[in-house]
């Protein structure tokens, strides 16, 4: 519940500061700071809590997964609603999640991003932000205006204080739309389709997050003491946990083990118990979690895909790859980024959307300001504030009206004044005092031949920030006559003179 | 009955007709009030009382819409918005003339409720927290596709349904300069209250709001010229392009009232396109010479 109001007030409230942002989860997440230390190669402070919970797991298990996570939360009460089998008894300490979860780390020392493709917070805050909430938001808001416009008055005296109440709450200010929305929500979507198939299935299969808990659990003080030969042909522990944790001989697994105590409840002879005392007399599985010919073949291929990946031609689309304002330079950025969503959730533009191919398999799910789409707002900070690794960078709202994120070229084939008819929406809505569109008066002729005087825009480089309000404004249909690119974008210095650029050929 | 008085009286009606359809000009001149103060309430109060009061505008009961230009997240000094007082004092004035309901919003350029906060006008309406009062902003559903008859380049365009449904429209602008139309006055703040593309509206601009104006029942347009944003409007953000005025203008005529504020500016008001071709639709009067105006002292 706590999760679901954070993500509702990742949102504008009247101030360009955000005191309460989802991403209080991520500074807590061990994997996603493991990775971003490995990526950065910086110690970045705002993980310090993150070491905290994940030595806590030393003491208390893994009480994280079975308390705490919101994914975790969320699969249990929709368990009921997949129809599938209550629960399935499972063999503790399953491979995938550690091999998962070396290669995440391992690749991120070398250079390749993967953590946000599989930890359980960027999967269920990507998944709601750019898919499931504005869906939801999309049946919602359509059904109350079919009733507002076709209703009549009693009816909407009925329907409109709901409406005014669920706005008011749970429904966005306004509706966002993003690209790539159901590839990017098809990772959540998956996730619950696992709790079909197995109780849990995405945590005791996947979850890399949940491997590293179990690896420090598993080593813990904190023991559980399950059944013994005394138990007979009972096995119902076994039955019903739901994460599996608990082997044919009812030794319970500290690895899996999310501490849910249902067992203890469930069994009949009262004999399970949890405690810092069991560690001398409670037994576990034997076996470790990973064996060491996995844990070498998972570090190698961790260390091989970076270069795999390297060897990818990700320059085509450069000039368009507009990065939120106070992104770092794009390898760093890219290594920080855990693609959680939470920038696009909180764009009050809707300016940001993710990635898919168009920067390569590094970029996947990363965040792009589509102009066209949502335009970057001159007054707001707000992108920066909920980033939880610093892959965007908090910028006071002074540096953030300096903050080039790229610059406006015009398309003189396509717009409308250098073909005789008067337009400028795109100087009236640029936000720079000065304006970096200005017009001169042009004699030229009208479409139907007559001479016209008109004026027409251009551009002061120097002026632009790349806030790409023109490119969304233009009223031409489909692409814009004004477009923005990455020239001059200030977080990378081989941009940073568009001169240069225009000589050099962008060839990166 | 004979011939000729038949005749005569059926050529009377029908002028009568005729003349009454452009409904402005059988009511006289038109009558627009204007004055200059530092206490911007008192400026309105007196303003409005000196063009007849809110009385004749709001009658008991009645749904008000007061439309402000809340377009830009800029702050009031800036000018590129109505200023707060302007709105909050028109609100007071239609509460105590017995308006049912107050309704304020606009369709913003920039983010909705960035603009509604750092113009002032949003945390000043919410102030007053009187429950007739409702200040909301505005969404696709509430626009109605609208015919427009009388139109000569425009059709049809969507108007939002509240105005359309008002018992009184009251627009208030603020006035300023506008790279496109050379300033934006009362029928440009209309587009405030219109849907669709209106990126599309700036071809042939002045054609298409004297067009919107025949179909947005206008009662009163007041214009807040407090701040006159003389340069890189209609947005502005320079403190050095202000210039403080302290005037406001009213009329029930809303050419009228954009031709004077033109005036206050050095144009010549038949100069903006809007106010010209709104005048050959007979939607008011532009020469400045034929209004009856009323200056406060």
């Amino acid at each position: 519940m706590i999760f679901f109001w954070l993500f509702i007030q990742t949102d504008y409230h009247g101030t360009d500061r955000i005191p309460y942002a989802v991403n209080i989860f991520f500074r807590i997440d061990p994997l996603i700071g493991a990775a971003a230390v490995l990526a950065s190669k910086t110690l970045i402070s705002l993980i310090i809590p993150s070491v905290l919970f994940l030595l806590s797991a030393l003491l208390f298990g893994r009480w994280f997964c079975g308390w705490m996570c919101p994914l975790g939360t969320l699969l249990d009460s929709i368990h009921p609603l997949t129809l599938g089998k209550l629960t399935q008894p499972g063999n503790p300490r399953r491979r995938l999640r550690f091999v998962l979860l070396v290669v995440i780390l391992a690749s991120a020392a070398f250079g390749l991003p993967l953590v946000g493709w599989f930890d359980p917070f960027s999967i269920l805050i990507r998944g709601l932000a750019v898919s499931i909430y504005p869906g939801f938001d999309a049946a919602v808001s359509s059904f109350f205006s079919f009733t507002y416009q076709h209703g009549g008055t009693t009816l909407n005296s009925l329907t409109e204080p709901v409406y005014d109440a669920l706005k008011a709450t749970i429904l966005p200010f306004r509706r966002s739309a993003f690209q790539w929305t159901l590839i990017s929500g098809f990772f959540l979507i998956a996730v619950f389709f696992l709790e079909k198939w197995e109780r849990r299935g995405f945590c005791r299969n996947v979850c890399p997050l949940g491997a590293l808990y179990g690896l420090t659990a598993g080593v813990g003080l904190f023991r559980g003491r399950g059944g013994d030969s005394g138990c007979g042909s009972c096995s119902i522990c076994r039955t019903i946990c739901r994460m599996g944790a608990i082997d044919d001989t009812r030794k319970i697994s500290m690895t899996d083990c999310n501490l849910c105590m249902d067992c203890i409840e469930a069994c009949p002879r009262s004999i399970i118990s949890f405690s810092w005392k069991n560690r001398q007399t409670a037994t576990q599985p034997a076996g470790n979690a990973i064996s060491r010919r996995t844990f070498i073949g998972a570090a190698l291929s961790g260390v091989v895909l970076p270069s795999l990946v390297s060897a990818e031609v990700t320059s085509q689309n450069i000039l368009r790859l507009l990065r939120p304002p106070g992104a770092r330079e794009e390898s760093e950025f890219l290594a920080r980024c855990v693609r959680c969503g939470e920038c696009m959730k909180v764009c009050i533009g809707n300016a940001l959307h993710p990635l898919l191919l168009e920067a390569g398999i590094a970029g996947v799910f990363s965040p792009v300001v589509l102009p066209r789409s949502g335009y970057c707002e001159y007054n707001c900070t707000l992108c920066g504030q909920v980033c939880p690794t610093g892959a965007i960078r908090i910028l006071t709202p002074v540096q953030k009206k300096r903050w080039v994120i790229g610059t406006a070229t015009f398309d003189k084939t396509r717009c409308l004044p250098y073909r005789g008819v008067n337009c400028m929406v795109c100087e009236e809505h640029c936000p720079v005092p000065d304006k970096a569109i200005r017009f001169r008066e042009a004699d030229t002729f009208n479409p139907a031949g007559m001479p016209v005087v008109v004026k027409q825009p251009y551009l002061v480089p120097d002026l632009c920030i790349g806030c790409g309000v023109c490119e969304q404004k233009c009223p031409l249909p489909g692409p814009s006559a004004i477009r923005v690119t990455a020239i001059g974008e200030t977080r990378n210095p081989r941009n940073a003179d568009p001169a240069l650029m225009m000589t050099d050929g962008y060839s990166s | 009955m004979h011939r000729r008085t038949f005749i005569i009286s059926a050529a009377a009606t029908a002028a009568l007709a005729a003349i009454s359809r452009k409904g402005y000009s059988v009511s006289g001149p038109a009558r627009l009030v204007t004055g200059k103060n530092k206490d911007y309430r008192e400026l309105v109060r007196q303003t409005i009382a000196r063009l007849g009061g809110m009385p004749a505008f709001v009658k008991p009961g009645a749904v008000v819409v007061i439309k402000p230009n809340i377009g830009w997240d800029r702050t009031p000094e800036q000018g590129a918005d109505t200023h707060p007082v302007i709105v909050t004092t028109l609100i007071e004035l239609a509460l105590e003339a017995g308006a049912s309901t107050v309704k304020v919003f606009d369709r913003t350029c920039n983010e909705a409720r960035m603009c509604y906060v750092n113009s002032g006008i949003g945390p000043a309406v919410e102030a007053i927290s009187d429950k007739r009062v409702k200040i909301f902003h505005v969404e696709d559903r509430h626009f109605v596709n609208t015919r427009i008859t009388a139109g000569k380049n425009l059709n049809e365009w969507p108007i939002h349904k509240e105005v359309l449904e008002a018992d009184c429209y009251i627009n208030v602008p603020v006035a300023k300069h506008h790279g496109l139309s050379d300033l934006t006055l009362g029928l440009k703040n209309n587009m405030g209250v219109i849907g669709g593309n209106r990126g599309l509206i700036h071809m042939s601009l002045g054609q298409k709001l004297a067009d919107l104006a025949t179909v947005i029942p206008t009662k009163l347009t007041v214009i807040d010229a407090t701040r006159m944003l003389l340069r890189h409007g209609p947005q502005g953000g320079r403190i050095e392009d202000v210039h403080v005025a302290d005037t406001l203008v009213a009329s029930t005529d809303p050419v009228a009232a954009d031709a004077f504020a033109t005036t206050l500016f050095g144009i010549r008001p038949d100069s903006i396109e809007s106010t010209a071709r709104a005048y050959e639709l007979g939607l008011g009067e532009m020469d400045v010479a034929k209004m009856d105006i009323i200056r406060l002292q």
